[in-house]
């Protein structure tokens, strides 16, 4: 299963607020609650962090196991709780309607 | 709490592209302003600006933004650049080829007013006969267009008590979303606030109603954009992203003129699309900053649902206290 943005949706990514976040990061604090990108679409709006951001930014095609393979070798995460996180993450998304799975 | 504001620029701008109007409603907050239009070209140049600052969407309104002649042109210039195009209309001028031609020229959504389901309620508000059956019309063409749509609704005297009425109206003509717009006191609505605002405990009663027949309609997205409503455990649409008023954190007003406001409803230009950078205006307004940065005052100061609301909606307690940062005058909370 492949996974797409909706492409109703609109996003940005927020080029400050990523490079504090990547700053932060390296200095090993903690990068949670920080926003780097906003999405939006018929008056729902989300803002995520640095990890989300960058599952979203795969939601082109990417399958679940390309998107961990490819994150774990950018982020310092355990595989098994960035796919558990990312399962959730990404059945939130398809709730609202901003992703969808494809064959 | 997300005062801060880590967005790079507003998501949406709201473009009074004409204070010109071709109806008479009795709270019209732009007929009476005196602002020139800008001419098709220089709309262009500002379009490009907006589009460099990040922004990402551009909402159409007025005035009744139909009556400017170039509307399409701007709006294809807007939407081959990547913005998503949208409008607030009164409908009166939406035929079925006008609609085919919104489509045509990068409409992705178009918002009509109706105030009340009784065509002679909306008639009489809005001050053109047949306005209602024009409106609703236009809903119908847009939709065979392939447009989605919204009804944009001023709670006020005439309609408080019709909201389920509302709700099946909308539902019966296939809207995507139904818009409550709290009523603002700004212009024929601060003149009219007398016979047209309700009282706090008339809006808490509104809200209620309101919120119970959202969570029962799932098939219709019933939008209700006032923060006050925190205070009855309910969420905004933008919550997530931001507490209180949006205007200034998440959307920015320009006027026909090109001046830049925090929003429709709030008379104070902190910039202008022609002459500044939307970017330098967004990042260093100390009106903005004040907006984003609000101190609790009176009873404001000790509510339990300041941290969600922000003391409501900064227009109304700007219109009508003379400052955004006191409480929000519709607000039905005693002091504790």
């Amino acid at each position: 299963m492949k996974v797409f943005r909706n492409p109703d949706v609109l996003w940005r990514e927020e080029d400050e607020s990523r490079a504090q976040a990547y700053e932060e990061l390296s200095k090993g604090g903690d990068v949670g609650e920080m926003g780097t990108s906003v999405l939006f679409s018929d008056g729902v709006m989300l803002s995520l962090n640095i990890l989300g951001t960058e599952i979203w930014k795969r939601c082109e095609g990417w399958s679940m196991d390309e998107i961990i393979a490819d994150l774990v070798e950018q982020f310092d995460v355990d595989p098994d709780v960035l796919r558990e996180d990312a399962a959730a993450f990404l059945a939130g998304l398809e709730q609202k309607g901003f992703i969808r799975y494809e064959d | 709490m997300k005062t801060n504001n880590f967005l790079k620029a507003p998501l949406t701008i709201n473009w009074a592209v004409t204070n010109r109007c071709n109806f008479n409603c009795q709270h019209c907050y732009s007929r009476t302003d005196p602002s020139e239009e800008l001419d098709c070209g220089t709309l262009f140049d500002c379009i490009e600006k907006i589009v460099t600052a990040g922004v990402l969407s551009i909402n159409f309104g007025g005035g009744e933004p139909l009556l400017r002649k170039d509307l399409t042109d701007i709006a294809a210039f807007a939407s081959q650049k990547g913005l998503r195009v949208s409008m607030n209309s009164n409908g009166f001028l939406i035929s079925r080829e006008t609609a085919l031609r919104l489509k045509t020229n990068g409409f992705s959504k178009v918002g009509i007013s109706i105030d009340s389901h009784v065509p002679e309620v909306h008639d009489r508000f809005r001050g053109i006969s047949g306005s209602h059956g024009k409106a609703v019309a236009a809903l119908a063409h847009l939709r065979d267009a392939g447009i989605k749509t919204s009804i944009s609704t001023v709670i006020c005297k005439i309609n408080h008590e019709s909201i389920r009425e509302l709700i099946s109206f909308a539902e019966r003509h296939s809207v995507h979303q139904l818009n409550f717009h709290n009523f603002k006191c700004s212009g024929l609505g601060y003149s009219n606030k007398d016979s047209l605002d309700l009282s706090p405990d008339e809006w808490k009663d509104f809200y209620l109603v309101a919120r119970e027949a959202k969570q029962q309609n799932r098939g219709l997205e019933i939008s209700l954009d006032d923060p006050i409503i925190a205070s009855l455990g309910e969420r905004t649409e933008t919550d997530s992203l931001v507490k209180g008023s949006v205007c200034g954190k998440l959307s920015l007003n320009i006027k026909s003129n090109g001046d830049i406001t925090p929003c429709g409803f709030i008379p104070i230009v902190i910039g202008n699309i022609v002459k500044d950078e939307l970017k330098h205006v967004w990042d260093t307004s100390s009106v903005l900053d004040r907006m984003r940065n609000k101190k609790p005052t009176g009873k404001c100061s000790s509510c339990k649902s300041y941290e969600d609301c922000l003391g409501g909606c900064s227009a109304r307690a700007l219109a009508l206290t003379g400052d955004f940062n006191n409480p929000d005058p519709h607000c039905w909370v005693h002091e504790s």
